[in-house]
């Protein structure tokens, strides 16, 4: 019996997800001068899907089928992070009122998927993972006091990137490995990876430097500061983070340029770079073999991706099932194979419904660049933007063996204590300079964000 | 501004592009690819399912139960093979890992159609569902009276339809029985015979006169007046570094084409080669597709051979009579002869002819496929005549049926360890070829392949017109 509700469920949580992509859908419409439906039923919607997706997975997660009982433990979990959720929405609507609201639930959604995958592989990760997403909210929340006093943050770019130096070289002497990459500082008990914190601190770099306009000089330092730092990656073993921060820096490049040559030469040494890189290093080597073919080695270099297709093709297009798949044979399913666990229990089309939430957070992102005034705001945004796409990309491709897996975060999704600080506070500054702008465009807020702001004031 | 806006909207499209080449990928992994990559032996969640679902059944083209799994006490499932080793090397084993159509089809065999459905009515019934049905090409009363002719000699035995790739029957010897593997485990992986070996597919032989028909092919293609080329046998001819000898060193006397082929002459053959050259003859053998990967559904051997145009005199003449260093398996020269009666037309040989649902409905259905055209039909006309002699008044003569004419050739494959490998190939009824066969006998008396030949296609032609 609870076997049929399980396979009922999987329909549930496709409906979900596919509901929730068409409010997105419905709110976008509405912006674009279309007419779907009402935006702000559709982000009500949205947020009630997400408890709706909250409930039913953790039901299922806490029945246990030996006793036929609930597991108390997995239900007071269920309901604090279900209060957690419901307190984030209260608390962003106060702090952030002109924030885009696809992007607060997009947010929640990415987030909840993650409690309720964190649990059912390892609940003690899911509880830790809560109280990491907890501390990222403050963060989020202090940041528009903390940004308001320092009005002019940009002047500080020698700053980033000296800290951002610092930190990976820091890593590159007294780093410890985990995963097969050093990339990891201890501190007591407590282990971070500070190329995380590096990713921010390097887009407020190049934001500060490309806000001016960039001569022949500031473009060879520029460039060959940011070429250390992917070197450094490199040797760290961390070549995914390598690999987002040098498509971050080619974006902006080119976004700050407009200049396609430049583009075409980056990408071009970049390439050779590559070769060289391959030729050099054996753990690059190991990498791309165990991509072209994971078939020839499955017991060795080809076993994690290997392990992470049967995932994902075994149960087909609506999934084992939650709690009926076996995610923990692959390894590292918390953080870098996350997906391919989320394909196997939650089926290939909620999975694909995942990385359409990412194309919404993506094109919100744009939106808010394209729609701020002030050059250096615009840079922030379409940077952080950029790099929590990239990161998407390079981990979903690797798990299904579109290009070389490498041991990146998906964000938001994957376990990590810096990984989710980091990305809750990126999306605290994109959110940040939506707010900015509207506050600041001369033409006045746009009739539609008003309009959602004053009803909103009306609901409460 | 405007240009770096025009910038920042070049980003989102190449962004979006990677996430919908993401989707894209995803979409192909899940449709397209699911079968082939869960169903490799390595994914553990196939061996989870076991528990709460009935492993389909395996049936032969009429219906009969080859391997089924039955609820025992315990709630468990034992796998059960109702005829045993009559089938062994087809349906293989599932219980010490996976061979055969176990292996092979063991996604679709785990499969739940309509699983929602079947979950339903399996909870009023309290049943569990049931995977789906593998319906194999394999008719059981050829298959069986190929195993009987086979007996106890070890040996192969492959059946096919010329003009589809259809497998009838494929039986090889040793043998084992599917029911008892685990128990039997430590004999059947130390035996020096390899009982797990299914020889029709995985063994190679040298092909010995069989080898012929391809050499007859090269000379139709390279040597312009092959009709009227006769050579005079005194039973032995030298060569570079090379004696070759006829059987029995028998003087054949001054033979064409047609009295070589039906004689077996090998002197004949031999100078016939040197006319055709090495680089031409084994053009032919790749044309013929002996290098070709044919994709067949079980565990199998490519043929491998060594001729190539720099090769010497001596190893020409050798291969030509089919000695020497080329090797093929009975499922190859199977479909070697099924071309040659398929006016040159060779098919790709399947043994699953569909699948089969819970509820009687059919699921995905093999297409014949061609591979290749190893000759035209005129010349493939010609090989049927100089084949037809073989069986008529050459050394065939065993495999003939009363009121059907049979072609075919013979071949005696020098074994180095032992005594010779005996070949038989060919199809019948020649006029409009319903049937083809490749049998090989190791170490056997001289001929032993030819009436087994015979019989199967007997048994074959009355089953098919019934």
């Amino acid at each position: 019996m609870f076997d049929l509700i399980i396979m009922l469920s999987r329909y549930l949580f496709v409906i979900y997800i596919g509901l929730y992509l068409w409010e997105a859908i419905v709110y976008i419409a509405y912006e674009q001068g279309g007419y779907l439906g009402s935006p702000y039923r559709a982000v009500s919607v949205q947020r009630r899907l997400v408890v709706l997706m909250h409930l039913t997975a953790f039901l299922i997660l806490s029945y246990n089928r030996d006793t036929y009982l609930f597991d108390w433990q997995a239900l007071l979990f269920g309901a604090i992070s279900l209060v957690f959720l419901l307190v984030a929405i209260q608390l962003l609507d106060r702090f952030y009122y002109e924030g885009c609201p696809l992007i607060w639930t997009g947010m929640l959604f990415l987030m909840d998927v993650s409690l309720i995958m964190l649990q059912r592989v390892d609940p003690g990760l899911a509880h830790k993972q809560l109280v990491w997403m907890a501390l990222g909210l403050a963060g989020m929340l202090a940041l528009p006091s903390i940004l308001r006093l320092i009005p002019r943050f940009e002047i500080f770019e020698w700053a980033y990137i000296i800290v951002c130096y610092g930190l990976l070289l820091f890593t590159q002497i007294f780093g410890v490995e985990h995963g097969g990459s050093q990339n990891w500082l201890e501190i007591g008990s407590i282990s971070f990876q500070p190329s995380e914190i590096a990713k921010f601190l390097f887009i407020f770099y190049l934001a500060s430097v490309f806000r001016k306009r960039v001569e022949l000089r500031e473009l060879l330092i520029t460039g060959g500061l940011s070429a250390g730092v992917v070197i450094l990656l490199v040797l760290q073993k961390d070549l995914g983070s390598a690999l987002i921060f040098f498509m971050t820096f080619m974006t902006m490049l080119y976004i700050a340029t407009s200049n396609e040559v430049l583009f075409l030469m980056g990408m071009g040494a970049a390439s050779f770079a590559a070769t060289i890189a391959y030729k050099l290093f054996s753990h690059v080597q190991v990498r791309v073999a165990a991509w072209r073919d994971p078939w020839a080695d499955i017991d060795h270099g080809g076993y994690q991706i290997v392990t992470s297709l049967f995932a994902i093709t075994t149960y087909g297009l609506f999934g084992s099932g939650l709690t009926k798949g076996m995610p923990v044979s692959i390894p590292v399913v918390e953080s870098d194979c996350i997906f391919a666990a989320i394909c196997e229990e939650f089926g290939a089309l909620f999975g694909a419904g995942i990385i359409c939430i990412f194309i919404m957070l993506l094109y919100r992102g744009i939106r808010i660049t394209l729609d701020c005034t002030r050059r250096y705001y615009s840079l922030l945004a379409v940077g952080f933007t950029a790099m929590i796409a990239f990161q998407a990309f390079v981990i979903i491709g690797g798990v299904i063996k579109l290009i070389p897996l490498t041991g990146v975060t998906l964000p938001l999704v994957s376990y990590g204590g810096t990984s989710v600080l980091v990305s809750l506070m990126m999306f605290g500054i994109l959110q940040w300079v939506c707010v900015y702008c509207e506050q600041h465009s001369q033409a006045a807020a746009e009739p539609m964000q008003q309009q959602y702001v004053e009803r909103r004031y009306a609901d409460e | 501004m405007n240009n770096m806006k025009k910038s920042v909207r070049r980003i989102f499209w190449l962004l979006a592009l990677c996430f919908f080449l993401l989707l894209g990928y995803l979409g192909k992994l899940v449709i397209v690819d699911r079968a082939e990559i869960s169903g490799n032996s390595y994914n553990i969640r196939l061996r989870n399912d076991e528990e709460g679902i009935q492993r389909g059944d395996i049936l032969d083209r009429n219906g009969q139960v080859l391997a089924t799994s039955t609820l025992q006490e315990d709630g468990s499932y034992l796998r059960e093979y109702p005829r045993g080793r009559m089938a062994a090397h087809v349906t293989g084993y599932s219980s010490v890992g996976k061979t055969g159509v176990e292996a092979a089809y063991n996604f679709e065999l785990m499969s739940v159609h309509q699983e929602l459905l079947q979950r339903l009515s399996g909870l009023l019934e309290g049943k569990d569902p049931k995977g789906n049905d593998v319906v194999l090409t394999l008719d059981m009363d050829i298959q069986s009276a190929a195993g009987d002719l086979l007996g106890s000699t070890k040996g192969a035995v492959v059946v096919m339809e010329p003009s589809t790739g259809r497998i009838l029957a494929m039986q090889a010897y040793p043998d084992f029985d599917p029911n008892t593997v685990s128990g039997d485990w430590e004999y059947l992986t130390s035996d020096e015979d390899s009982p797990l070996v299914n020889r029709a597919t995985q063994g190679l032989y040298p092909p010995g006169s069989t080898f012929k028909i391809i050499t007859a092919l090269a000379a139709m293609e390279y040597v312009p007046d092959w009709q009227t080329f006769t050579y005079h046998c005194t039973g032995e001819a030298d060569f570079e570094n090379k004696v070759i000898h006829c059987y029995n060193n028998k003087a054949h006397g001054t033979v064409d084409m047609e009295e070589a082929m039906a004689e077996s002459c090998n002197c004949y053959f031999a100078a016939l080669a040197e006319k055709i050259g090495a680089g031409n003859l084994s053009k032919v053998m790749k044309e013929c597709g002996i290098l070709s990967d044919y994709g067949f559904t079980l565990a199998h051997s490519q043929s491998v051979m060594s001729l190539n145009k720099d090769s010497s005199e001596s190893e020409l003449v050798e291969t030509s009579i089919g000695q020497g260093k080329t090797s093929v398996s009975p499922l190859y020269m199977a479909m070697m002869i099924s071309a040659v009666a398929n006016d040159g037309i060779m098919m790709r040989p399947y043994i699953v002819d569909h699948i089969q649902y819970a509820n009687g409905e059919t699921g995905d259905t093999t297409v014949p496929e061609k591979l290749m055209e190893i000759c035209s039909p005129t010349e493939a006309s010609q090989l049927n005549d100089l084949l037809v002699g073989v069986v008529d008044h050459g050394t065939g003569t065993a495999a003939q049926i009363s009121g059907v004419t049979v072609a075919g050739k013979t071949g005696t494959a020098e074994n180095a360890t032992g005594k010779d490998h005996s070949w038989f190939v060919g199809y019948a009824p020649a006029e409009d070829p319903q049937v083809s066969v490749a049998v090989v006998i190791e170490n056997s008396d001289y001929g032993k392949a030819t009436p087994i030949a015979g019989k199967v296609m007997k048994v074959a032609l009355e089953k098919l017109a019934e």
